[in-house]
């Protein structure tokens, strides 16, 4: 095949073919996820439908197939190179990643099926976006030929994809905590004709002669919520899972959501707009890309009642992030080391350096949001989210539209 | 309730809190209890959120206003207006130090607090990890059956030999174990605890290597050089401090600090894609140069892109590189001029410079704009492409005359054209000669190529390395670490007369992970207590060694 072909068939692979099977799969996972009979005694939202889950995990396992498929043809259209030189590549490749961890982490290791289909649909959104900045497969630039183009953007790329996952975690704990807590303002309200809040956190634990907490927060930081993984439920209402359901989910105005999700998510997104080829392609895929993130806050809406607890969710989200965190933190090491090999200085503060580092700060300021009383649980959750935006900033405002300004002298991304 | 779960915040908590003594009165004393206020408020964890958010504040002005080091050029253009979001706008940026937010003060007060802030919160920190380091003392537990994992073992064995074989397994799988205890009031007890050095210690470690960054960002600032310099092929440029163009050498460095080494650029190797789909993306990027040191020493080496070169522990970095048409001006005979341009490429593929002859009478000066790729079409006229290979290079030469002003500072790849007169457009190719009316005449004889180098020194990149080593090295266990803590109690049962030992235990982190790990304890636990002998002659229907059986599974 000469390398036309192959490109040709490599994105071919990807759109329709890959795109469609996650799509499939993702309806799978989401009608086993709808006749979910949650036990919450167990917190275990045990998926009741095995079948479609069963189909919806081989369905994604083929998809994983053709997009490994589609990595592997680019990387040889483009010369047998690493296979993430440009936007769209590393794109896909964390729409790989994503749905990678979702079956091998969280479905067999963690045993948490139900929130794969989340993971598929944050695939999804990243492959969209990836379609949008396509290029054909090219060799690289020979300033980026170095074995730090290997380990940097990999490293760079991994971290992404693990923030990707803790942000889809977060934004599934931020919509089932808000609804937790109003379902038990109201039930406490109504048991005691007050709205003051909810009994939010641990099992009380008696340690004696505790001689000395480390510093002043230290030792009181996690204890709780790494271990409240059983969570925070409606008090009174135990009885009628259907009901508790229902009672969740009107909590939350889907119009609302859907506004705030669609402002949200526009502070990032318009960089499409003067990155597109003309302004109505650029409104396009303003639109197209909001549109979608609406329709997944919707989706996580819909499932409110069936998602783990929001403490479970929390702490998901912060073992993700935790984990993703000093793989970020190599990563923009390393890209010190090789700036200084390539260019000859570890650090400039280049657009793409600051928003790196201003990445590194937003999700330190989440490591320490979560380990600070008051912060905890939907502040922390929130302080997630910014830093997302941020990484998200970082990965494609920096590229697309700073490169635009010609503040970025033509240094490779 | 121990001080773990105090519902109270830090500063309310007394056991958190030094006792204070009242100090002196009068302005002395408001001074200190200021400073003391201070203090506080920069050791909570909350100040120090609020100082990153800042931090995160600054940073992204500086991602989306353009920097003054970085693109003076930019910078520039926003000011003037001419690009950017206009003169007002921008004059508020200036304002507030906005395009050069790295040297602004702002962000310097912020460095500040922010390492105070770190410092205050350090010093508890390290106390108290010095404390848990040197404690014998791992806390006891009042309340075993209330821990978060619990299981109950059922045994003839004796107590005193159930707390040994306890704390033999705990200390085979290294746990830290409780010295024991001289109060005899105490009911006896393993306590034991794992994870509390290594987690708070990483913790100590990434925090306390923003200090060793600091350091080598500010020694390596006044101990460094670095110098940029352009050289023509075939030509060399010496390590001096004249030998550059632009140079930011740091506080300390002497002139003495310079190598001496004289670098030759023998050829400049470039290449391109130049098929349809990749037209012009670059291929081949690599200078062969002859470095010759003081000593006289001679090292033939080719420098790459990520390829820079090692003289004397200074790096030699090929930055980038331009064309360098030469041009000769001679007027009656003489020759007024004869330079290469270094000419970088601008938008669109051309490249644009200047000659300045301040010989002819009256002044003559040149804009210089020059294709690499000038193809004559069918009736002879070049057609201007940006393709950057010199297949067909093609000079065009603007003249003016007047008063160049050469005595003020200008950069020489512009010429100021206020008070000059426009004179003729000459078009050259190489080899090629133009007459101007007044026979004065320009040639462009030969075309080379530059290459631009940096030359640096960074005497403090090992510490810099350590730091960053440092900072994952710390992260790591602070991150995945869990603390935990164990307790084993053995008391007999008046009603049995047999021992019942509890083995509780909770993790601060991972807890089921932790769920894990206390079951193969005690399972661990049980074939120990296998082995025992009972204490007393034992119930007739029970052998010696008789299996524990576990009565509360959790
Ligand atoms: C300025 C004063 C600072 C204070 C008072 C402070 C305090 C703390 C404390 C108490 C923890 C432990 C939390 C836990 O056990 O989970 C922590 C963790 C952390 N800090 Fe800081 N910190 C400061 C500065 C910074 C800075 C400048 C950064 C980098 C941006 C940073 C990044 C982190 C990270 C990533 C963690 C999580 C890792 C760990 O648990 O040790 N900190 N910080």
């Amino acid at each position: 095949m000469t390398e036309i072909q192959l490109a040709e068939l490599s994105r071919v692979l990807f759109f329709p073919v890959t795109m469609l099977l996650y799509l499939v799969a993702m309806g799978l996972y989401l009608y086993a996820l709808a006749f979910t009979k949650v036990d919450r005694a167990a917190d275990e939202p045990a998926i009741a439908g095995t079948r479609a889950l069963r189909l919806g995990t081989l369905v994604a396992a083929i998809g994983l197939a053709t997009h490994l498929g589609h990595i592997v043809t680019r990387s040889l259209a483009a010369g047998g190179r690493v296979p993430w030189g440009t936007m769209f590549e590393y794109s896909s490749v964390m729409g790989f990643l994503v749905v990678l961890a979702g079956l091998v982490v969280f479905q067999w290791r963690m045993r948490r099926p139900e929130v794969v289909g989340f993971l598929l649909l944050g695939s999804l959104l990243t492959m969209g976006a990836a379609l949008l900045l396509y290029a054909e497969p090219g060799p690289l630039q020979p300033i980026l030929n170095s074995h730090w183009l290997k380990i940097h953007v990999f490293a760079i790329m991994l971290a992404a994809t693990v923030f990707t996952v803790g942000f889809v975690f977060n934004g599934l704990h931020l919509i089932r905590d808000t609804a937790e807590q109003r379902v038990a303002e109201r039930e406490t309200a109504r048991l005691t004709g007050s709205t003051v809040g909810a009994a939010y956190g641990g099992p009380p634990v008696v340690v004696e002669n505790d001689e000395s907490p480390l510093g002043s927060d230290v030792e009181r930081a996690d204890a709780p919520a790494d271990l409240a993984d059983g969570g925070v439920r409606g008090p009174a209402d135990g009885d009628d899972d259907r009901a508790y359901g229902a009672a969740l989910r009107a909590t939350i105005s889907p119009w609302r959501l859907a506004a705030g999700t669609f402002l949200g998510t526009s502070v990032v997104s318009w960089v499409f707009i003067p990155a597109s080829p003309t302004v109505e392609e650029g409104v396009r895929r303003f639109l197209g890309i909001n549109l979608a993130l609406v329709l997944a806050a919707l989706v996580a809406w819909w499932f409110v009642a069936k998602l783990p607890s929001a403490a479970t969710l929390d702490s998901l989200a912060y073992r993700t992030i935790a984990f993703g965190f000093p793989i970020w933190t190599f990563a923009v090491l390393a890209g010190a080391v090789w700036a200084e090999q390539s260019w000859g200085r570890y650090w400039g503060w280049d657009p793409k350096e600051t928003s790196a580092f201003l990445t590194w700060v937003a999700y330190a300021a989440y490591l320490h949001a979560r380990a600070t009383r008051g912060f905890r649980g939907r502040g922390a959750a929130w302080l997630g989210i910014g830093a997302f935006a941020v990484l998200m900033f970082t990965y494609y405002a920096v590229n697309l539209v700073v490169t635009g300004l010609h503040s970025y002298g033509g240094l490779p991304g | 309730m121990s001080r773990t779960d105090s519902p109270l915040p830090p500063e309310a908590n007394p056991a958190l809190r030094r006792p204070s003594d009242p100090g002196p009165d009068g302005p002395v004393g408001f001074v200190l209890a200021s400073l003391r206020m201070a203090w506080r408020w920069l050791r909570r964890m909350r100040t120090a959120l609020y100082l990153l958010g800042a931090l995160g504040l600054l940073t992204l002005l500086a991602t989306v206003v353009p920097q003054f080091p970085n693109v003076p050029r930019t910078v520039a253009q926003w000011r003037s207006g001419e690009a950017g979001p206009g003169r007002f706008v921008s004059a508020i940026i200036d304002l507030l130090g906005g395009y050069d937010v790295y040297g602004s003060p702002a962000f310097l007060a912020l460095l500040l607090l922010l390492f105070t802030s770190l410092t205050a919160c350090l010093i508890p920190r390290y106390r108290a990890w010095w404390r848990v380091l040197r404690r014998t003392r791992p806390p006891r537990s009042r309340h075993l059956e209330a821990q978060e994992q619990v299981a109950v073992l059922d045994t003839a064995a004796d107590p005193a030999d159930v707390h040994a074989a306890a704390r033999r397994v705990l200390a085979g799988r290294r746990w830290r174990l409780r010295a024991p205890d001289a109060d005899p009031d105490l009911p006896d007890q393993v306590a034991a605890e794992k994870g509390h050095v290594v987690r708070e210690g990483g913790s100590l470690v990434f925090h306390t290597s923003f200090y060793v960054l600091l350091i080598g960002i500010v020694l390596g600032q006044l101990l460094g050089y670095s110098g940029q310099v352009g050289v023509v092929e075939g030509k060399a440029f010496t390590d001096t401090a004249s030998g550059y163009w632009t140079s930011t050498p740091g506080r300390w460095w002497t002139d003495a600090d310079h190598r001496a080494f004289t670098l030759t650029l023998d050829e400049f190797h470039v290449d391109w894609y130049r098929d349809v789909r990749l037209g012009g993306q670059p291929r081949v990027f690599l200078s062969d140069v002859t470095v010759r040191t003081e000593d006289g020493e001679e090292i033939e080496r080719t420098v790459g892109g990520n390829d820079p070169m090692v003289v004397e522990g200074m790096k030699i970095h090929q930055l980038d590189w331009g064309y360098a048409p030469r041009v000769v001006v001679h007027a009656d005979g003489e020759v007024l001029y004869d330079g290469y341009l270094t000419m970088s490429a601008a938008e669109g593929g051309f490249y644009s410079g200047a000659v300045k002859v301040p010989g002819a009478d009256p002044d003559v000066g040149f804009e210089v704009f020059f294709w690499p790729y000038a193809p004559e079409d069918d009736d002879g006229t070049p057609q201007l492409t940006g393709a950057p290979w010199a297949d067909a290079p093609y000079m065009v030469l603007q003249e003016f005359r007047g008063d160049l002003r050469l005595d003020a500072a200008q950069n020489v790849n512009t010429l100021d054209k206020t008070g000059l007169a426009e004179g003729d457009v000459l078009a050259l190719r190489p080899g090629s000669l133009a007459v101007l009316p007044d026979g004065v005449t320009v040639a462009f004889p030969e075309l080379r190529r530059w290459v631009g180098f940096q030359v640096s020194s960074r005497p403090t990149a090992p510490l810099l390395l350590t730091g960053a080593f440092l900072i994952l090295a710390g992260l790591i266990p602070a991150l995945y670490a869990s603390r935990r803590r164990l307790w084993v109690g053995a008391a007999v049962d008046p009603a049995s007369g047999r021992t019942r030992v509890t083995v509780a235990g909770r993790a601060f982190q991972r807890p089921q992970a932790f769920e894990a790990e206390h079951r193969r304890i005690v399972a661990s636990l049980a074939a120990a207590l296998a082995e025992l002998p009972p204490s007393s002659p034992p119930p007739a229907d029970l052998r010696p060694g008789d299996a524990p059986t576990e009565v509360v599974p959790r």
